[in-house]
């Protein structure tokens, strides 16, 4: 795995469809230039919980792991870049790893305790990792700063524009959902893939399903994390909602509405959930509800969400899953 | 301090169980992990915010009818979602029929939103629970007693409905093997339906009897949820006995916990579940595995 060609040519084999997505990201980026800076902001938070879904959506649609917890990892970096910047020091330039690391770390801990159940039993224990996590970073005033959360210790944006952030945090995600597709088509991701698929045939083949489990949940854990990072440095803030169970549930449903079983579901279901709830609250006071009777109609009569009905329109990738 | 401690917590480990006893029986039965029991229980403490000053306020009598009217309310409504929405994804991928009982969560957190506002609503205790009784130098409160006490006739009536009537019966042979009721010629459906209703009056009833011992406010839903399937987790799914035994495990160790470690409680009942999951991976038993 180390020499550099074996990595290039598992980039290569990836095999992206740069043609669709390249314009795509163009008008992204001419959109957050010309628009105002409110829209920047919008775009960013479109990017980052995209990077999020999609990270959940390693484990859901690839190891048919369902997280109940996912905003665990999303808070850890949250909270592992401003504590590294507010206890211990460091500019926030350097900060920007420490959120990732501590977040696959919590990630390693609460994986390592949760990989030895399956199904439903995984999906409780990894709700309840995520809210101790919640807990702790709510009730430890010394350390994290409580419910107030901890505001006020750095510019936010590193001190870049709104669209300048927006530009960083895009090329972020791009780049790390594209290392996500690179683990998804690479020997791992088909390790992944067969234990979600057939837990006992894979064990029977040899591969340690806890283990290759373990560290499909650290990756996601991880990237997860770049994703709270992004957005603590946006906001320039930290709260213990970023671990909250709302965000967890929030990420189920942009999976769901996206469509499982597709890489590309969790990044189309974060875009229309998060324009539709940045949108529809200012028609509807009572967002939830809408979201509750439409996620309620997805799931009776349309179980492959919106890459489903594109493929039926005869819109997505060929032959892909 | 420690036997008031000692007795909140066996009224919350009772309220526990009884809501996890409903997420078992139903997960028994319909393989289903209803994300909505929480969402239950806040809306039979609601429902009982609204009748105890409607029935004889302020009597013991009273409060009980409250409560189990409001228990007889939740369950109509936890039918009503069976047969819309539940019925129609029996055999559908599980994280699709927990995504339908999460858009339950939702609907029901901003339809009580709605209806009775965001701020917290506290529902009077009856009066002759107000007291405490004083044996020595300890005083131990009424209300959590006499909660505990209701519960454990609940818990009396539930076992002796398993073990010695015919819906007990048909209860634990749809957990053991479905298709094989249907080929006797019962009902599947029915079942179904009936084992819902019951988990959904066990939740409502544990709402409103803890209603007048806390806030009543719509963010009941989740704090409930997260403790119901810690007790479940270190139970076991299925396992009445366990679920029992686990919600007074954590009931207690929450409320005396509280006592030592104030900020720390719930990273001791952590610390329980992950010693229980531990301890069972070595060989107890391999039921949690499957």
């Amino acid at each position: 795995m180390t020499d550099p060609r074996i990595l290039w040519a598992q980039v290569a084999r990836a095999a992206v469809n740069w043609k669709l997505i390249a314009p795509l990201l163009i008008a992204v980026e001419a959109l957050n230039w010309l628009a105002p800076a409110s829209t920047s902001t919008m775009l960013t938070e479109i990017a980052i919980l995209a990077l999020f879904a999609a990270s959940l959506n390693l484990l859901m649609s690839f190891g048919h792991m369902v997280s109940f917890g996912h905003a665990a990892y999303f808070g850890l970096g949250a909270y592992g870049f401003t504590l590294a910047v507010v206890r211990a020091g460091l500019p926030p330039e350097a900060a920007l790893l420490a959120g990732p690391m501590v977040a696959a770390l919590g990630g390693l801990i609460f994986g390592a305790l949760c990989v030895r159940l399956t199904e439903i039993y995984f999906a409780m224990l990894t709700l309840a990792c995520a809210q101790i996590t919640y807990t702790v970073l709510f009730q430890w005033y010394d350390f994290t700063g409580g419910d107030t959360g901890i505001t006020g210790f750095m510019t936010p944006r590193l001190g870049l524009s709104e669209a300048g952030y927006a530009s960083f945090a895009l090329w972020t995600v791009v780049l790390a959902v594209l290392a996500l597709w690179v683990i998804v088509k690479s020997p791992l991701g088909l390790m992944i893939r067969a234990v979600g698929q057939d837990r006992a045939r894979a064990e029977a083949l040899g591969l340690g399903a806890r283990k290759v489990q373990l560290t499909a949940f650290v990756i996601a854990a991880f990237f997860a994390g770049i994703a709270g990072t992004l957005y603590a440095v946006l906001h320039g803030s930290a709260f213990p909602d970023y671990a909250g169970l709302s965000l967890t549930l929030d990420g189920l449903i942009m999976v769901v509405l996206g469509g499982l079983n597709s890489f590309a579901g969790g990044i189309w279901g974060a875009v229309i959930y998060q324009l539709l709830s940045t949108f529809v609250p200012k028609v509807i006071h009572e967002w939830e509800l809408v979201l509750g009777f439409v996620l309620l109609g997805i799931c009776l009569a349309m179980p492959h969400g919106f890459v489903g009905l594109l493929k039926r329109l005869g819109l997505g990738r060929k032959g892909g899953k | 301090m420690f036997w008031i401690q000692l007795v909140n917590g066996l009224m919350e480990g009772m309220t526990l169980f009884l809501i996890a006893s409903g997420l078992t029986l139903i997960f028994g039965v319909t393989r289903i992990i209803n994300f909505a029991h929480g969402s239950l229980y806040m809306l039979g403490a609601f429902m009982t915010y609204e009748l105890v000053p409607l029935i004889a306020p302020g009597t013991l009598g009273g409060f009980f009818a409250a409560v189990l009217i409001a228990g007889l309310a939740v369950s109509v409504l936890g039918v009503v979602f069976e047969m819309l929405a539940l019925r129609r994804i029996y055999g559908a991928d599980g994280l699709m029929q927990l995504i339908v009982t999460v858009a339950l969560v939702l609907i029901l957190r901003d339809a009580v939103r709605m209806i009775w506002g965001p701020n917290s609503l506290s529902v009077p205790m009856p009066d002759p629970l107000m007291g405490a009784l004083q044996i020595g130098q300890s005083y131990f409160p009424l209300f959590p007693i006499a909660v505990f006490a209701a519960g454990l006739v609940v818990v009396g009536a539930m076992i002796w409905t398993i073990y010695f009537t015919r819906a007990g019966i048909l209860l634990r042979a749809g957990t053991d093997d479905r298709g094989m009721v249907a080929l006797c010629g019962v009902n599947e459906k029915l079942i179904f339906t009936a084992v819902f209703a019951a988990g959904a009056f066990l939740a409502g009833l544990a709402g409103g009897l803890a209603a007048p011992y806390g806030e009543v406010n719509h963010l009941l839903d989740t704090t409930v949820i997260v403790s119901a399937f810690i007790v479940c987790v270190i139970g076991g799914l299925g396992n009445l006995y366990g679920a029992l035994a686990g919600a007074l495990v954590v009931g207690i160790t929450k409320a005396i916990g509280v006592m030592y470690f104030p900020r720390l409680s719930m990273v001791l009942i952590f610390l329980i579940m992950a010693l229980v999951l531990i301890a069972r991976s070595m060989g107890r038993q391999g039921g949690s595995a499957r």
